[in-house]
């Protein structure tokens, strides 16, 4: 089980500019987060011999043309379609294929210009939940349930009911991510957010409110992946994938709820941790306690909440209390998403939080750095988890 | 895809006799005849032991309110002059969980654990929707949660 533990690491991170309305193409901005990515590593362009891409369509670009764009001359491909949940399974298939040597360098690339694609999201384009299977987050267009917000309030609403949780919990959860992006002079979102702007955000779908739902916004973040041993011939510190987990499903698993809530068919009462939640950091060879910061999938405030319990950080039903007093912040006890996350950072489809692992594990966080950090875990309400270590 | 009208069900080889069955006001569920239980979503094979032996059989149409939401955003503009509108998750008395919206019942009233019955909203000649309504000794209260 341990084969591919510490055998990939990322050797670069870039960034385009993040903001909303950006006028750039999706390709301006993935060659700015390219170029970027391949001076951070010091790698050239000819180097990067795979991609891996889960922001395709319908919102963003697929492989083909960006390998066409960039001039590059691939042999290995993953791609998936445009959903969150498939960020950690590109990042897991190029390690995989680093380690497998399909491929030297895989680049990942996440683009995404949100803004000027907002009718897809949830609006009268987005057709996914007229699938014949329909979608994924309990769509259901002929109730009105079009966006995937609404699977998130379905499940906090049960959360709600079950263990007596208030929606100031997630206003607790949205004033914390924001006080890091106050610190990201990167992040979209730089004004500061109180308690009372959370209570009286207009509801989008209750029990959610506007700052329970990310930013829609535009940019690109790529994320070089390399072998354990030519990353340590780059130009930084690499940072190793230590340990990984797949993505969970079946009948017990709604994409924006913990097993056990009782979405969906989940059968109600199968509580996490389950041993299989910690099959990450085991393959990492440490322990919960050894996890300097958390980083994951904030789409919706709630999902933090339900990511804490999923991974055992706290028992389920306890994290909306768990939370308070700053224990997911910047000093607390477990730092939650320091670059301000999909919340206030910008919603680079979870990547801009990996380019911000990295930072970290380099100790290149500035005045958000999580002193001596060594282990950080990448993990989502979905199951899928990365333990990384510099 | 008709983005000025209500999305309709997408009715597929495996869910007509669901909507097939609303039209006549009747609530049906497949069940495996193999292991003898009610499944959701509707579907080719039983979840559970795999059976391909699926029979419909109409339901009691009672069940239970497991969570819900209120919709304030637009995100369809067929379903702007609804708003605020609620849909739900019931858990059915034979066991499976449908998503549907409730009737009879202020979205302010609503809580998880109502007990709810169904009833059928005949949209058009096509399509009947299963709505449900609250139920019990004190029967239905307050006023209609739902335009459409
Ligand atoms: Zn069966």
């Amino acid at each position: 089980m341990t084969v591919i533990s510490d055998r990939a690491a990322i050797a670069g991170i870039g960034a385009s500019r993040f903001g909303r309305h950006l006028p750039e193409s999706q390709l301006a901005l993935g060659a700015a987060a390219f170029r970027a990515a391949l001076e951070d590593a010091g790698l050239d362009r000819s180097e990067v011999d795979g991609l891996a891409v889960n922001l395709g369509w319908p919102l963003g670009l697929d492989y083909d043309r960006i390998a066409e764009a960039f001039g590059l001359d691939v042999r290995y491909v993953n791609q998936t379609w445009t959903h969150g949940r498939f960020v950690t399974m590109a990042l897991q298939q190029a390690a995989l294929a680093v380690g497998a040597g399909l491929a030297e360098v895989v680049a990942c690339v996440a683009v995404a210009s949100f803004t000027r694609e907002r009718d897809l999201l949830g609006g009268p384009g987005d057709f996914e939940g007229m699938r014949e299977e329909g979608g994924t987050h309990a769509e259901n267009p002929p109730y009105g349930l079009t966006a995937p917000a609404a699977g998130a309030a379905l499940a906090y609403r049960r959360y709600m009911s079950l263990y007596g949780a208030t929606t100031d919990a997630l206003g607790e959860v949205a004033v914390t991510l924001r006080s890091h992006a106050l610190r990201n002079p990167n992040a979209v979102m730089r004004k500061p957010m109180t308690r009372d702007d959370h209570r009286a955000s207009r509801e989008v779908v209750a029990p959610l409110r506007l700052f329970d739902c990310c930013i829609v916004s535009d940019g690109a973040v790529v994320v070089l992946v390399t072998s354990a041993e030519r990353a340590r011939d780059l130009r930084k510190p690499p940072v190793f994938i230590s340990g990984m987990q797949g993505i969970r499903a079946g009948r017990d698993e709604f994409i924006f709820a913990p097993p056990g809530l009782g979405i969906n068919q989940q059968r109600p009462g199968r509580v996490t941790p389950r041993p299989e939640d910690g099959d990450a950091l085991r393959m990492a060879g440490i322990e919960r306690g050894d996890v300097d910061g958390l980083y994951t999938y904030d789409a919706f405030t709630p999902l933090v909440l339900f990511v804490l319990e999923r991974f055992g950080f706290c028992a389920p039903g306890e994290a909306h209390a768990w939370v308070r007093g700053g224990r997911i912040a910047l000093g607390g006890a477990l730092p939650v998403n320091t670059s301000g996350g999909l919340m206030s950072e910008a919603h680079v489809s979870g990547w801009n939080s990996i380019a911000e692992i990295v930072r970290q594990l380099r100790g290149e966080a500035g005045e958000r750095q999580i002193a001596g950090a060594r282990y950080l875990q990448w993990a989502t309400v979905w199951g899928d988890s990365i333990v990384f270590r510099r | 895809m008709d983005v000025t009208a209500k999305p309709k069900p997408r009715v597929t080889p495996d869910n007509r006799p669901f909507w097939e069955g609303c039209r006549e006001h009747v609530l049906k569920l497949p069940w495996c005849a193999e292991c003898g239980r009610a499944f959701l979503p509707p579907a080719p094979v039983c979840p559970r032991c795999f059976g391909e032996r699926i029979e419909w059989r109409a339901a009691s149409g009672r069940g239970t309110v497991t969570t819900f939401v209120v919709v304030h955003q637009p995100w369809f503009p067929a379903f702007a002059d609804d708003l605020p509108y609620n849909a739900a998750q019931v858990e059915l008395e034979e066991g499976p969980r449908l998503t549907t919206s409730l009737v009879g019942i202020a979205d302010e009233d609503i809580v998880v654990g109502l007990e709810v019955e169904a009833e059928f909203d005949d949209l058009d000649g096509e399509t009947t929707l299963p709505r449900f309504r609250p139920r019990g000794p004190g029967g239905p209260r307050g006023s209609s949660g739902h335009a459409g």
